[in-house]
């Protein structure tokens, strides 16, 4: 009994996982919220028209809330703004988990007829248990970065918490079913999905391919529902046997893609639960999986980073891109300390190198200054939300005059007493 | 190493407790008790987790339309809850409904007033299909209140 409370709770594993479901709940939470923030007299001014969750929400709590004045809501909506996008980037996690939270909540108390939807419940639910984890932010993360340990993907935590997001996911899966066969429930006794397919243009069904297929099958609608039924009930059953933990996985995440393509409910359904879902997937393995991808890419010819090893900026830098470079996809060579720089391409010297940032890829193509950065968008997973940005039309224009600009300056970047005044520019520094 | 395990397990089961109860306790333990239960408030859906749980085959809606010395007009529900969702449409999932609120009729026109001052006078009314698969045309509506009272 000890064993298995040990194995369920209390043994610590990989938090690589957790560390991508923050993402997605960032998600989630932003795509729910952002949206109200945008109409702030329709929604939350004095101008508003509000109602209020009494069963979520303590009276006085409401009461206090509804005193804000105007300035006061602009507060909290900066504030939810600020410590949503830190905590999407993982930029102080945990606190900025807490403080997002905490200004939901505001929002939430202060209208509920936007934001306040089961599926927001549920979220809150998730955002609780994310807010009690103090290592959500151990990778994909700006605090990995900042801490500079290659290693923090495979750090070992307390896995209480992913297993209580795990039972959180399946339970709701069961308890849903419950309440649709038992008490007032009509899935049994009535025929939902049959009625769904009829409901009128203003109702909750979109226009999707087979509705109109589905619409006077009331049989097969029937069945449908059945098998919704059978496949909810026994989805914790489904999800911690290991045999059929995958199948469950995907199924879940399909029946989600459903739900967002038929029915007009909140996308917390589809932004949230698939990756709830994907953290059945043990973190173990993945750590297995990214080592194994290491190993090969060690093994494999590799892209070689060029860069200043007389340059602190340049130093930490690149010991932070090691963080970010996940599958071990890039070699890090310092021209400074490199005798036979043009053995590597005949086109490199020291004062090339000097000039600007190179990366060498395995076919001998050569980058060099922003080029550089737009490849390694494409090569750091870390690095993927930037490719917006630094493909966006008219970036290959500024891109390289912000380049060059740091570049030149790059030695003013660091606290390295005798290069203050940038001399150590072009390999003078020591 | 043993504290942590501690304060684990014992956080471990009274979250377990305490999601249950606050699954079931609505629809399941206060009908058995046949008395009201406490609530945790500020966390777990007031009712448990009750999605699409009854789905039944008549639909109701609301349609509000404007009055001004040109007629009458049916106004966009968009136009009114003017928020744009992501992912889904918030109108086609009802948060319309809100205009029916018992307290509500004076907040909403005052809003209405304010979003649409090209109107003189508001009609909030509740259209209903009272079966949609038997009588799928077949569409009652009247009007549960105005703005301002002839």
């Amino acid at each position: 009994m000890n064993k298995i409370w040990h194995t369920l709770f209390l043994e610590e594993r990989p938090s690589v996982s957790l560390s991508l479901f923050r993402i997605a709940v960032a998600i989630t939470v932003g795509a729910h919220v952002i949206p109200t923030l945008w109409n702030l007299p329709d929604n939350y001014y004095a101008t508003a028209l509000k109602t209020f969750n009494f069963d979520f929400f303590p009276v006085q709590l409401i009461e206090l809330v509804q005193r804000s004045s105007d300035q006061t809501v602009l507060f909290f909506v900066i504030v939810f703004y600020v410590f949503w996008f830190f905590f999407l980037i993982g930029l102080f996690s945990r606190l900025s988990c807490i403080l997002m939270t905490l200004a939901g909540y505001y929002f939430y108390a202060l209208n509920s007829l936007h934001v306040g939807t089961l599926s927001w419940d549920i979220l809150l639910v998730t955002l609780f248990l994310m807010c009690l984890t103090p290592y959500h932010g151990d990778y994909f993360s700006v605090d990995a970065v900042r801490r500079g340990d290659a290693g923090s993907y495979k750090r070992k935590r307390p896995f209480f918490l992913q297993r209580l997001l795990q039972i959180q996911i399946a339970s709701t899966f069961f308890y849903t079913a419950l309440y649709k066969i038992t008490g007032t429930g009509n899935w049994i006794s009535g025929n939902p999905i049959y009625y769904l397919m009829n409901y009128p243009p203003a109702g909750v069904t979109k226009w999707f391919l087979l509705r109109d297929f589905f619409m006077d099958k009331p049989g097969l609608c029937y069945a449908a529902g059945l098998l919704i039924l059978i496949i909810e009930i026994s989805m914790p059953v489904l999800l911690f046997w290991r045999r059929t933990r995958m199948s469950a996985i995907y199924v879940g995440c399909f029946f989600h893609l459903v739900l967002i393509l038929t029915l007009d409910v909140p996308a917390i359904f589809f932004f949230l639960f698939p990756p709830q879902l994907l953290l059945f997937i043990n973190p173990e393995n993945i750590v297995r999986w990214i080592e194994q991808k290491r190993r090969a890419n060690a093994q494999a010819p590799q892209s070689q980073l060029i860069y200043d090893g007389h340059c602190q900026f340049c130093r930490r830098s690149v010991q932070q891109l090691q963080v970010m470079d996940l599958f071990h996809t890039l070699k890090m060579v310092d021209f400074q300390s490199t005798s036979h720089l043009e053995a590597l391409h005949p086109e490199l010297s020291k004062e090339r190198c000097a000039s600007q940032l190179h990366l060498l890829e395995p076919d001998r193509t050569l980058y060099g200054g922003f080029a550089v950065f737009r490849r390694l968008c494409l090569i750091l997973p870390m690095l993927y939300p930037f490719i917006l940005l630094f493909y966006f039309p008219g970036s290959g224009i500024v891109g390289p005059f912000v380049y060059r600009w740091v570049a030149q300056n790059r030695y003013l970047f660091h606290f390295n007493k005798t290069c203050k005044d940038n001399a150590c520019f072009l390999g003078h520094g020591k | 190493m043993k504290l942590r395990d501690t304060v684990i397990t014992i956080f471990v089961i009274l979250w377990l407790a305490v999601f249950n109860y606050e699954s079931i306790h609505r629809y399941y333990l206060e009908p058995w008790l046949k008395r009201p239960l406490p609530k945790m408030k500020l966390l777990f859906p007031p009712a448990g987790w009750i999605m699409f749980y009854n789905v039944e085959d008549d639909y109701g809606y609301a349609q509000i339309y404007g009055v001004n010395v040109d007629g009458v007009q049916e106004i966009d529900p968009h136009e009114i809850l003017a928020t744009r969702t992501i992912g889904f449409d918030n109108i086609h999932r009802n948060v319309l409904l809100v205009v029916f609120g018992e307290a509500m009729p004076g907040q909403v026109c005052r809003f209405l007033e304010r979003k649409f001052p090209e109107f003189d006078n508001f009609l909030i009314t509740a259209a209903q299909y009272p079966s949609l698969t038997q009588t799928p045309h077949k569409k009652l509506q009247r009007v549960l209140y105005q703005c301002k009272e002839k």
